[in-house]
């Protein structure tokens, strides 16, 4: 099985774009051959979906990564270091990247796992996504939907 | 305020506190043995859901408020359908109720896990997070992860999913799951989750003594039912130092939460008899202890914890108790569910229109929801009261007197930082602006 994975939260800005396109894709029922999960703020949750029978998975993902806000760029876990875990500034679980370092200790079979981080403006305390990231919205949803289906 | 001894100058001050959910600040600064400041601030924005729901049919209300929060998604969603129904006058059938009641206990065990193996036992076991514990306790914390995923799972199950659950909806359930799937489930509680959670009942018990030791009574308001440990419906309930207990109607809930505000603080802060009271598992444990499942009360008795417990510090403890309820008690209302059979069932319509309130137990508290509708059905006004709100005025009466108290028995400041830290987790608060974006760096 391959998955479309949104994390984040809804109600701090541009933080809310994965469970965002992930439930854009759900509600228009955009998935014909791969599953959607909207984490929200869960990020242990993924978990479950660590086993032989996960394929595949894109995360969609708000992340810092020094590009122009709303830029999105694919890259691979192994690929980049958190700086938050650098900073050892991790609040519960942290981020996804930290859910993968306690599932790869702890013995779980990790499936290929590719991350489709969207540069944020602004992740702060409000509903509505900054407006570079809003604008291309369309085009998340169309991108994540090609990378997760080819292959 | 001041205290001993004279001449310590202590300054704490923790920007966005770790292992809680959102940002809270600890501020402590104690000049010449005199303290100046000592606050839990809280500093979160209204987030205005309350005037999202306005012009919103019945049908829709609970997706958008199940978003207030992504942890405790499934008791928003279940607060929001029941304050619903009351507005609407619709009466779910037996089997919802004990679906319902079900997703919750799936919560309840899910939360609590996160919160006392991956949040709390750090702390008592002198780590800075759960990661070196794979290392030193890699059994426990495996165990600890397979619960977490049972608990998502069997949530799953019932709800659909268990962030912002899909399939509780006003009126029932839009889909149920079948009887095979539910006798499947109850197959892996007995072969998976109870040796699990009696390794974790293991390490609660090494661990319970390290929990620091510190008394403020207070009130503590919860759910209460005769029937249930009131997790998913009942009446408000106060239990008193003294141990007297007062019932409340819950359609006045807005008289025995008065919310107001503190200049530390732009969350709001509540109160009812006394100038605070707790809610979570602690509360829940001092007001239901009576209810609770006798496998939950035994392993209560075993850890020497009962009512009534003064000490915050022991919410952890208390929700430790509650996923062994809630783990016996999905396992009788699975067997009722399984012999009855699942019936598809349609939804209940409405029978009236106006207002109504409902209260849930979530893992860290008392949940209010209120809403009122016009003959259209589409919603005039909404109220959400979170637990984690109802607590901050409580952490800072705890701070207000666990700060002198540390300063009489001579702490140094890294001592009072971590047990500032710790009394804060403990509270297991879910502040609004939690975020779990990445913040990368590529590799060269």
């Amino acid at each position: 099985m391959r998955y479309l994975v949104g994390i984040g939260n809804y109600m701090m800005g541009d933080d809310g774009i994965g469970p965002r396109i992930v439930e854009y894709v759900a509600d228009h029922r955009l998935n014909s051959d791969f599953e959607v999960l909207d984490l929200g703020d869960n990020g242990l949750n993924l978990l479950s979906y660590f086993d032989q029978t996960t394929d595949r998975m894109l995360w969609v993902d708000c992340v810092r990564m020094g590009c122009q806000p709303g830029e999105f760029r694919y890259f691979k876990p192994e690929q980049v270091e958190s700086q938050k875990y650098l900073a050892r500034r991790t609040t519960h679980e942290g981020d996804l990247l930290k859910v993968l370092e306690i599932a790869q200790a702890a013995g779980y079979a990790i499936p290929e796992i590719e991350i489709m981080g969207i540069e944020p403006e602004q992740v702060q305390q409000g509903q509505g996504l900054s407006e570079p990231v809003a604008k291309l919205f369309k085009t998340y949803v169309d991108e994540a939907i090609r990378r997760i289906s080819s292959g | 305020m001041s205290s001993t001894p004279a001449g310590k100058n202590i300054k704490i001050d923790v920007h966005h506190l770790t292992r809680v959910e959102g940002h809270g600040n600890i501020l402590v600064n104690i000049t010449n043995g005199k303290i100046e400041r000592c606050d839990w601030q809280v500093p979160e924005s209204p987030r205005f859901f309350e005037a999202m729901v306005r012009g919103r049919h019945y049908s829709e209300v609970a997706r958008i408020v199940s978003r207030i929060c992504g942890i405790c998604s499934v008791g928003h969603t279940l607060a929001s359908v029941k304050a619903t129904e009351a507005a609407l006058g619709i009466e779910i059938s037996l089997q919802s109720r004990k679906l319902r009641t079900l997703l919750k206990h799936a919560e309840n065990i899910d939360s609590h896990i996160v919160h006392v193996l991956f949040l709390a036992a750090p702390d008592l076991l002198g780590a800075p997070s759960v990661f070196p514990l794979v290392a030193t306790h890699g059994e426990v914390v495996k165990r600890a992860l397979r619960l977490k995923r049972f608990a998502h799972e069997f949530g799953s199950l019932i709800g659909g999913r268990t962030t912002h659950p899909t399939r509780v909806v006003p009126g029932g359930f839009s889909e149920h799951p079948t009887t095979p799937q539910l006798t499947e489930l109850k197959r892996r509680f007995l072969t998976d989750v109870v040796p699990d959670l009696n390794a974790v009942l293991e390490l609660v018990t090494q661990l319970a003594p390290k929990f620091p030791a510190f008394n403020r009574p207070t009130e503590y308001m919860a759910v209460h039912s005769d029937s249930e440990y009131g997790l998913y419906d009942g009446v408000i309930q106060t239990v008193m130092p003294d141990g007297t207990k007062q019932k409340y109607s819950v359609d006045d809930y807005r008289s025995y939460t008065n919310e107001y505000v503190d200049p530390r603080s732009t969350a709001k802060y509540a109160k009812n008899k006394m100038d605070s009271y707790m809610a979570g598992a602690l509360a829940r444990f001092n007001n239901n202890y009576d209810q609770l499942h006798p496998e939950a009360r035994k392993v209560a008795e075993q850890l020497g914890f009962k009512p009534p417990c003064f000490n915050p510090y022991l919410n952890s403890v208390a929700q430790v108790v509650e996923i062994v309820h809630s783990a016996y008690e999905s396992l009788r209302l699975l067997d009722e569910l399984i012999a009855a059979g699942i019936k598809e069932e349609p939804l209940v319509k409405p029978t009236k229109f106006g207002a109504g309130a409902s209260v849930v137990e979530v893992p860290r508290g008392i949940l209010f929801h209120w809403y009122q509708y016009n003959s259209a059905f589409d919603c005039e006004a909404g109220d959400c009261i979170i637990p984690t709100n109802q607590n901050h005025a409580n952490i800072q009466l705890d701070f207000d007197k666990l700060v002198p108290e540390m300063l009489r028995a001579d702490k140094n400041e890294k001592e009072m930082e971590l047990a500032l830290e710790m009394l804060v987790r403990a509270y297991d608060p879910c502040i609004s602006c939690s975020t779990h974006y990445l913040d990368v760096q590529f590799k060269r």
